[in-house]
């Protein structure tokens, strides 16, 4: 098996193991992307209404990789740092209020908090 | 558009990624959910021969298609699974599966930045959550969902709008980017070596390419040393002790002599950007600040609960000791 492991991280498979473009990275980062918002416009659990946007974060990160290795530039690189940082200030921020609601009304159902419309 | 995949199979595949995601969505009792799968990744292998028509002998990067597949695949169970557990755990599958990706983009300090934050700390929260925000089961044995987990809110619209906009933005996409192949390799970038002496110094040492009584000569202006990274004309001046200057030519340099990743990333971060750390450390502690305030009163709550739960299990009798806290008497 190890064997195995280096004879294609040397020989490379199937040969010649050609870069993947750009559009590669770019049409799986809009997949996951739209996935995201699918989900996040279909589910009716709150939890999963935020997992979904980390799913578009996610996205965008691959986006901003991509194109950061090919314009060989480390700025999209940076860039993905401080989309972590919203990312995780999000996670907080909306975790404690989905707590709070969860409190009040026993239920994650976002058709429960249509009430809420001014 | 056409140098890269078939319009016509691209464009089927998007039609039929809709249709699998549509069905794999969760509607309540009669479940179709894996029949939606089937015809999602039937999708997903329509795109991948699509591409692979194109280019019949040169097959992209093997492990670009395995990550990106387990990476999708995981998405859709993410969006698709009834249970918010296993949701986050289809998550941290795709966070992995990313991090890969970023890992064949010679990105390294993201891929593990990722599997650091993401899958170690932010999904964490999101599973302490979902185990405190989820209802006990009703009865012993009888596994309970919940209603607005098992049917999904307008399914069909949501995934024909979202697979027309990944059609629009893959078109768009695809005719922009035709072929942009990678412009050499990221880290043959050296130029940043001048401003790292003492790893240019250790490396020569180790190699045996510097005496032990030789160190790095000044540069002739500024304070600098005398080093000059540019690929093939590269050199550095090293002095012994009796002051004597010798030249290392580029082509005598180790091969590992290289500006990593993470020293890239570090100098562009921290010399290009010095002002978004404190606005990233700021926003933190204000997510920090938020979260405790908006948790707080709730808790506090709880605890005079748990409080007085205590003294009844102590006094079941019904007999109320002397109240010796404030917090008895409420």
């Amino acid at each position: 098996m190890n064997l195995l492991g280096t004879y294609l991280a040397q020989t490379g498979w199937p040969v010649p193991m050609a870069a993947p473009t750009l559009s590669h990275y770019l049409f799986v980062s809009a997949a996951m992307f739209v996935i995201g918002l699918i989900g996040f416009l279909t589910r009716r659990n709150l939890i999963i209404m935020f997992l979904c946007t980390e799913l578009m974060f996610q996205a965008a990160g691959i986006a901003l990789v991509a194109f950061s290795r090919y314009h060989l530039n480390h700025t999209g690189s940076t860039f993905v740092i401080f989309v972590l940082t919203v990312a995780a200030a999000e996670a907080a921020m909306a975790l404690a209020l989905v707590v709070l609601l969860f409190r009040r009304r026993e239920s994650l159902d976002a058709d429960e908090f249509s009430d809420m419309k001014g | 558009m056409d140098s890269i995949i078939n319009p016509i199979i691209f464009y089927a595949a998007c039609a039929l990624g809709a249709v699998g995601v549509c069905l794999a969505l969760p509607r309540g009792k009669r479940s179709v959910q894996i029949f939606g799968a089937i015809i999602a990744s039937m999708a997903g292998g329509l795109v991948l021969l699509g591409l692979g028509l194109k280019s019949p002998n040169q097959l992209p990067n093997v492990y670009f298609y395995i990550f990106s597949l387990i990476s999708l695949g995981g998405a859709l169970r993410v969006v698709t699974h009834p249970r918010p557990v296993y949701a986050a755990l289809y998550f941290i599958l795709t966070i992995i599966s990313s991090s890969g990706l970023f890992l064949i983009l010679s990105s390294e300090f993201m891929a593990f930045a990722l599997v650091i934050v993401y899958a170690g700390a932010i999904l964490i929260t999101y599973l302490f959550v979902i185990m405190l925000a989820t209802q006990a089961p009703t009865d012993e044995g009888v596994e309970f969902l919940a209603e607005y987990d098992t049917a999904s809110r307008e399914p069909v619209v949501a995934s024909i709008c979202g697979f027309v906009m990944l059609a629009a933005l893959s078109t768009l996409l695809f005719s922009g980017a035709p072929s942009i192949k990678p412009t050499g390799s990221a880290s043959s970038d050296s130029s940043l070596l001048v401003f790292m002496p003492k790893k240019v110094e250790n490396s020569l040492r180790d190699h045996g390419l510097m005496k032990p009584d030789e160190v790095l000569a000044k540069a002739d202006s500024g304070d600098g040393y005398a080093i000059w990274p540019a690929g093939e004309n590269s050199w550095v001046k090293v002095k012994d002790a009796s002051g004597t200057v010798r030249t290392i030519p580029g082509s005598e340099w180790p091969a590992d002599l290289k500006v990593k990743n993470v020293e890239a990333l570090g100098f562009t971060l921290l010399r290009d950007h010095p002002g978004s750390i404190e606005i990233a450390g700021v926003i933190l502690l204000m997510a920090m600040l938020g979260a405790v305030v908006l948790s707080r009163k709730q808790v506090q709550i709880d605890e005079d609960a748990k409080m007085r739960h205590a003294e009844r299990l102590a006094n079941p009798d019904g007999t109320t000791p002397e109240p010796n806290t404030a917090g008895g008497t409420r």
